[in-house]
């Protein structure tokens, strides 16, 4: 029988071809079964509530994609905005939908745009898209960054929507890419979306996800990389309402020597049937000696009736890795940490407040763009203020 | 000015696997501003009890009893309006807050206890003065509260918040637990300046009379079983030094509580 050999992984194949690589991965819904609840894919989902994503659909078009630098002031050179068929590169070029959902998405969309960064960019872009109410509807986004370019780039979602959407990002050799994609949609919203990734050999991309508003909100990452030395760091942060499912999944391979990811998922869940699923795989493939993976999710159930469903998956092909961890947790608030606040005079509900900001506040800085952060904390804070004073709200501003 | 704290025949108990248990078997003291009172006795005896019922903490249950501060029952109080009351508790395990800077915590702290935002430029100063004084790396400020700090550096923030909340009654649980003896003087000089500061009654909690050499008690206490069984003077430290706590024991318990 031979024997497997770390430094020479393509001499002996693995013995046991990964869970994750006989998923399917195709452009045609067909190749995928409608999902139940008895799909692992789809366990944790509320699939009933999303149904009507799940068979080819004609879109609205009526969802408005534009975009800007962070402060609102046209794109210049270096980068560049348009809508085109999704039928054009770079639209479609970056792996392919691995889910029922992201296939029929592909499918049913009509319109695509593509953003080109071929230049360093001093200030974040952003790519506002606007919900235009409850029909459906299906966007494609295709967003490349150039070799050896430095860039930051921030979708925003909001308003009311009912949307598919699949986003593309390939970034080039060498580049460093921050993209952050912000979900902040309004009551009876529903987004099911799939992020594609592709990262360049030596490239390093801060993948940023932040979900705060819709009823139903369900994004899958898939990623890959272009070549050896690149580095992954996935963050994300959702904050759960009484009767929402928020659902991010993310699915890392590393599929070349020497790359480093680290993904790290937090939560606060706040009321009755308020859900939230994380399912972090991690895939390392015998190809990919070197690797160094790790991956996070805490969550903080702030209120009793909240659900949340934390799932780490790690399949290691290669023997010869740096490190392959992960860690998963579900707590309340430590009564212990909200006594010793209270016997210094801080009243329970500020107690929780400073708990929960303290929760997401390393995470809320890494993402590195002032005003995403800054947005966010105050968006978090606003959710647990109730009656609080003037004179508080000061201090908690300023700090 | 000066304001006192009365506890009057207070029972409290705590819920066990093996059910209820009654751990304050009737607390009677009287503290005036200024006093310094030292409350001794074995391990098991209820004096950390007793200091987590005044300062409210959810896990111990007041069955009857009284303690009024300036008249004000704390025990009808959230821990938070004790605090506002002018009741302070250094911990002997100081909680860890991830995430929370020191520097937040604590302004937090101080405006909550104050009833306003303290004025930025005196405050900044105060924070850095008694830092100084306690011998605190600056960087501590922007630390998590109590993260990663050494025992010492626990005891040390705990003095740093006596300082400056200035409340009217300080109670020290075991302030002197774990330190040697470089950071018990530290912490021992901290409490005596925010003391002659403030002009605060201490109720200070511990089983070793070895900080007593450092904060001299005005009245020392033998506490036991759940109540104070005898008052002295600080002669009375010297004697338990002697002698140990074996005769307050309860009859066939085991002796393990020599003084070091």
């Amino acid at each position: 029988m031979p024997v497997f050999d770390p430094a020479d992984p393509y001499k002996v194949p693995a013995f046991m071809p990964s869970s994750a690589d006989k998923e399917p991965r195709s452009f045609s819904p067909d190749a995928f079964a409608i999902p139940t609840r008895k799909i692992d894919d789809w366990r944790y989902t509320p699939v009933e509530r999303i149904s009507e994503f799940f068979d080819v659909f004609t879109p609205s078009n009526r969802t408005k994609v534009s975009a800007s630098f962070i402060d609102g002031s046209p794109l210049s050179d270096g980068v560049r905005f348009r809508a085109l068929d999704k039928t054009q590169a770079p639209v479609g070029t970056v792996l392919k939908p691995s889910d029922r959902a992201a296939a029929v998405q592909w499918v049913s969309t009509e319109k695509a745009y593509a953003v080109e960064v071929t230049a360093d960019q001093p200030s974040p872009i952003l790519i506002n898209v606007e919900g235009a109410g409850l029909d459906l509807d299906a966007v494609q986004i295709a967003i490349t960054v150039a070799a050896d370019v430095h860039a930051d780039i921030v979708v925003e979602h909001s308003g009311v929507a009912r949307l598919a959407e699949g986003i593309e990002l390939s970034t080039g050799a060498h580049s460093e890419v921050s993209f952050t994609s912000t979900q902040e949609w309004a009551k009876g919203s529903k987004h099911v979306g799939s992020h594609r990734l592709h990262v360049g050999e030596g490239a390093h991309l801060r993948h940023s996800v932040v979900t705060l508003g819709g009823d139903v909100v369900r994004l899958r990452m898939d990623q890959d990389f272009g070549g050896p030395e690149g580095n992954l760091n996935m963050l994300g942060i959702y904050f759960v309402d009484p009767g929402q499912h928020m659902e991010h999944r993310t699915m890392v391979v590393h599929n070349y020597p020497e790359c480093k990811s680290r993904v790290v998922y937090k939560g606060a869940l706040d009321g009755k049937d308020a859900h939230s699923t994380w399912v972090g795989n991690a895939l390392i493939q015998p190809s990919a000696p070197g690797t160094d993976s790790y991956e996070l999710n805490r969550n903080l159930v702030l209120t009793p009736g909240a659900i949340a469903d934390s799932e780490p998956n790690l399949e290691i092909e290669n023997g010869n890795i740096v490190g392959a961890g992960h860690a998963s947790s579900v707590g309340r608030f430590d009564d212990e940490e909200l006594f010793y606040l209270q016997s210094r005079g801080i009243p329970e509900i500020e107690a929780r407040k400073l708990v929960v900001r303290g929760f997401f506040g390393e995470l809320v800085d890494q993402i590195g763009i002032a005003e995403i952060s800054d947005h966010l904390m105050g968006v978090i804070d606003r959710r647990l203020a109730r009656g609080e004073s003037d004179e508080m709200k000061l201090v908690l501003e300023e700090n | 000015m000066q304001h006192t704290l009365e506890i009057k025949d207070l029972h409290a108990a705590v819920e066990t696997k093996e059910g209820r248990k009654e751990i304050l078997k009737g607390v009677n003291l009287t503290v005036h501003s200024g006093e310094t009172h030292a409350i001794m006795g074995p391990n098991g005896s209820g004096k950390s009890t007793l200091a987590y019922t005044l300062a409210g903490h959810p896990k111990y249950e007041v069955e009857s009893g009284q303690a009024l501060l300036d008249g004000e029952d704390l025990l009808k109080m959230k821990p938070d309006e004790r605090a506002k009351a002018g009741l302070f508790l250094a911990m002997q395990y100081p909680v860890e807050v991830p995430g929370v800077s020191m520097t937040n915590f604590l302004r937090t702290a101080k405006t909550e206890v104050d009833g306003k935002a303290p004025a930025i430029r005196s405050w900044v100063k105060d924070l850095q003065g008694s830092m100084k004084k306690l011998r605190m790396d600056p960087k501590f400020a922007q630390r998590s509260v109590n993260e990663g700090f050494s025992g010492g550096e626990k005891k040390r923030a705990e003095v740093l918040q006596l300082e400056l909340l200035k409340p009217k009654f300080a109670i020290l649980d075991e302030t002197d637990s774990g330190l040697d003896v470089d950071a018990l003087r530290i912490v021992s000089e901290g409490v005596n300046r925010a003391k002659e500061d403030n002009d605060f009654g201490i109720l200070m909690v511990t089983h070793y009379t070895r900080i007593l050499r450092y904060i001299k008690p005005d009245i020392v206490h033998v506490f036991a079983d759940g109540r104070f069984i005898k008052t002295g003077g600080p002669e009375l430290a010297d004697e338990l030094e002697e002698t140990g706590y074996d005769q307050y024991l309860p009859e066939g318990s085991d002796s393990e509580s020599a003084l070091a």
